[in-house]
């Protein structure tokens, strides 16, 4: 019994908890104002893209993967929707087929990684640099904006008291999570993450796994694109800039192993809320956005060296 | 047997493509040698010297770094934080000469510049070889990291008022040609003495090829990674200084997206991401062909929206590299 409250205690989770608990509480003493509903969902609308990508990511990460470009795969999907609306295409129409692009992006990724035999990191990385390069190229760097209210009501407007992004998300993590546990799926992930090779030699056909994930993620990457369209009312080839790192901290903040096969998406979802909490609490507060890029470079570097150390006292201790 | 057998039977065309790809700094030379004669057929003026200077100026930089980031990839890691990296030493240097800020003598100023590159690269290596963090990671956090050292230090101004000390290094020539490009050339030179000539060098590529075997070998593997790191950090510092003061501002934004410039020549270089290959004449090639690329577009009259491309041409050389790759490793089993 000892023994299990003990474990409880020593998951990343609780930590996390109890981490948020207290930088909240700092927060509300430093600036009361932050804490308020109305507030904390006004400056949700800031999270819920990178939280979407998060969960591809999570599932990624817990297969010793990592996807660099969905940052880029955002951008492509932002000027798809833009370009094709410009055109004269509807809205519906376009926003599908930047659906498919974001898909076919990520079934790239997949491809690529399965085939060549190559790191995700460098294949991903290649990628990243393709597909913001054709965004750039195909809009010269120039915004599309005057979408019509319909469309922003997906990025500004309300549903049940929260914005539609969040119950996109809460959806999505609802899928997930009720395909993770206990199903096959979510088995075949931690065993590719602990060990990919004995996971082969066991039948499971991996790569299918891994280019289902790209892909995932390229969809996920691409629903965050419209959403965030249709929040700034601008489609530009820039949209996503720097949110593989967002996600990316995030989800090792949330003891995701960035080696695989230990996390789990709750953790992320927790890392999610920590980073998002802190980031805009400077801005907020301090009003400085580039405290924000140090702090998220640093944060990130220090979870992961803090994973590594904690990983090495639960080893000695069993 | 049967490689005598198949390689009597593969097609000539095939067995010199094979060739190409795999003697990466021939075949990179031939495709520059190619694309020099369309595009100088195209437009007679790419061939001035002037045009050829300036593409020389703009390659030593990305040349100087790419000596150093040739060795991260070898010894198996990657660093992705060397354009933030000059971002924050062009910072750091500007706030140290300006006249209205530090104020110090430039001599000074090169050195503290070149040891805050050092110092950058072994926190870089410290963190991958002692503190167990994968580089991608370390260096991730790094590129927005220093981002934001770099708009705290220049405080959301810019600085113009570089003294004349510094500015030579920039615009200075010796003998007829800038001082950077003899830089690069005295780094080409380090860089093949230490890789042909060192100890050091050779293991570095033993720790890529194989980092099993040689921990069983018992080779310093951890100190030769933070040397590598220590080691692009420093060139890295040499490359603000011979390039950043040709500019008449210095601002935040310098070194946006040169990490993945310098990546993407190393790679198309014919360096193994997986480590353990790679050599200086094909990196070489490799900054040439990819800093030629955007004035070729120009050149070719593809219009001013050709350049918008750049990014994206940048990306497909680093997949095409990787095919490449896989292609040959493919027929060498077959």
């Amino acid at each position: 019994m000892k023994q299990r409250i003990l474990n409880m205690i020593w998951q990343p989770e609780t930590f996390l908890i109890v981490l948020i608990g207290i930088l909240l509480t700092a927060m509300g003493r430093l600036d009361a104002s932050f804490l308020q509903w109305e507030v904390q969902r006004a400056l949700s609308s800031h999270v819920w893209e990178l939280a979407i990508i998060a969960i591809p990511m999570t599932l990624i990460i817990l297969t010793a993967g990592i996807d660099l470009s969905v940052g880029s795969v955002m951008g492509l999907s932002a000027i798809t929707t833009g370009m094709l609306f410009q055109k004269g295409l509807p809205l519906p129409l376009a926003c599908s087929a930047s659906l498919l692009v974001g898909i076919f992006c990520g079934f790239l990724n997949g491809w690529f990684i399965t085939r060549m035999k190559v790191h995700p990191l460098i294949i991903t990385l290649a990628t990243m640099a393709a597909y913001r390069g054709m965004a750039e190229g195909i809009s010269h760097a120039k915004p599309v904006s005057g979408f019509p209210d319909s469309f922003t009501w997906l990025g500004q407007g309300d549903w049940f008291g929260l914005p539609v992004a969040a119950w996109v998300f809460a959806v999505m993590v609802g899928i997930v999570l009720w395909m993770m546990h206990g199903r096959a799926f979510g088995v075949g992930i931690y065993a590719i993450g602990h060990n990919e090779t004995a996971t082969r030699f066991s039948g499971l056909r991996v790569d299918r796994y891994l280019v289902t994930l790209y892909t995932f993620s390229g969809f996920a990457s691409a629903l965050a694109a419209v959403l965030f369209v249709a929040r700034r009312n601008t489609a530009k080839a820039d949209a996503g800039m720097g949110m593989e790192l967002g996600v990316i901290t995030a989800v090792v903040i949330g003891g995701v192993s960035i080696f695989g096969g230990r996390g789990t998406l709750i953790g992320a979802c927790l890392g999610v809320l920590l980073i998002h909490e802190t980031r805009e609490f400077v801005s907020w507060h301090w009003n400085r956005d580039e405290l924000n890029l140090l702090a998220l470079g640093i944060l990130l570097i220090l979870s992961v060296v803090f994973q590594k150390l904690l990983r090495h006292k639960q080893g000695s201790a069993i | 047997m049967t490689d005598a057998t198949s390689t009597h039977t593969t097609p000539p065309l095939k067995r010199a493509l094979i060739y190409l790809l795999s003697h990466r700094a021939a075949g990179l030379f031939l495709f520059i040698v190619l694309l020099l004669g369309i595009v100088s057929v195209m437009n007679p003026a790419f061939l001035e010297t002037q045009n050829i200077k300036d593409i020389a100026v703009q390659a030593a930089p990305v040349c100087i770094i790419s000596c150093g980031l040739m060795l991260v990839l070898v010894s198996g890691e990657i660093d992705i934080s060397v354009g933030s990296m000059m971002g924050l030493l062009a910072a750091c240097m500007g706030a140290m000469v300006s006249e209205s800020r530090g104020h110090l003598p430039p001599g000074m100023a090169i050195v503290l510049t070149l040891g805050i590159g050092v110092v950058i690269g072994l926190l870089n290596g410290w963190l991958v070889a002692y503190a167990g963090v994968p580089s991608i990671i370390v260096t991730l956090g790094m590129l927005t990291a220093l981002r934001g050292v770099t708009e705290i230090v220049m405080g959301g101004s810019w600085i113009t008022d570089l003294p004349d000390g510094i500015r030579f290094l920039g615009t200075g020539a010796f003998m007829g040609i800038p001082i950077s490009l003899w830089t690069a050339l005295t780094v080409i030179l380090v860089s093949l003495w230490l890789v042909h000539r060192t100890a050091i060098g050779r293991r570095i590529y033993a720790i890529g090829s194989n980092p099993h075997a040689a921990y069983l070998a018992g080779l310093p593997i951890k100190p030769l990674k933070l040397f590598v790191f220590a080691w692009t950090g420093f060139l890295t510092g040499v490359a603000t200084l011979v390039s950043v003061p040709q500019l008449s501002v210095v601002d935040s934004g310098i070194g946006v997206g040169l990490e993945l410039l310098v990546v993407t020549c190393v790679v198309v270089g014919g360096t193994a991401v997986s480590g353990g290959l790679g050599n200086l004449s094909g990196v070489l090639c490799g900054v040439i062909l990819m800093t030629m690329i955007s004035t070729v577009l120009i050149f070719m009259k593809l219009g001013e929206n050709a350049t918008y491309w750049s990014r994206a041409i940048q990306g497909l050389f680093i997949l095409g590299a990787i095919i490449a790759d896989h292609w040959i490793s493919r027929q060498r089993k077959s």
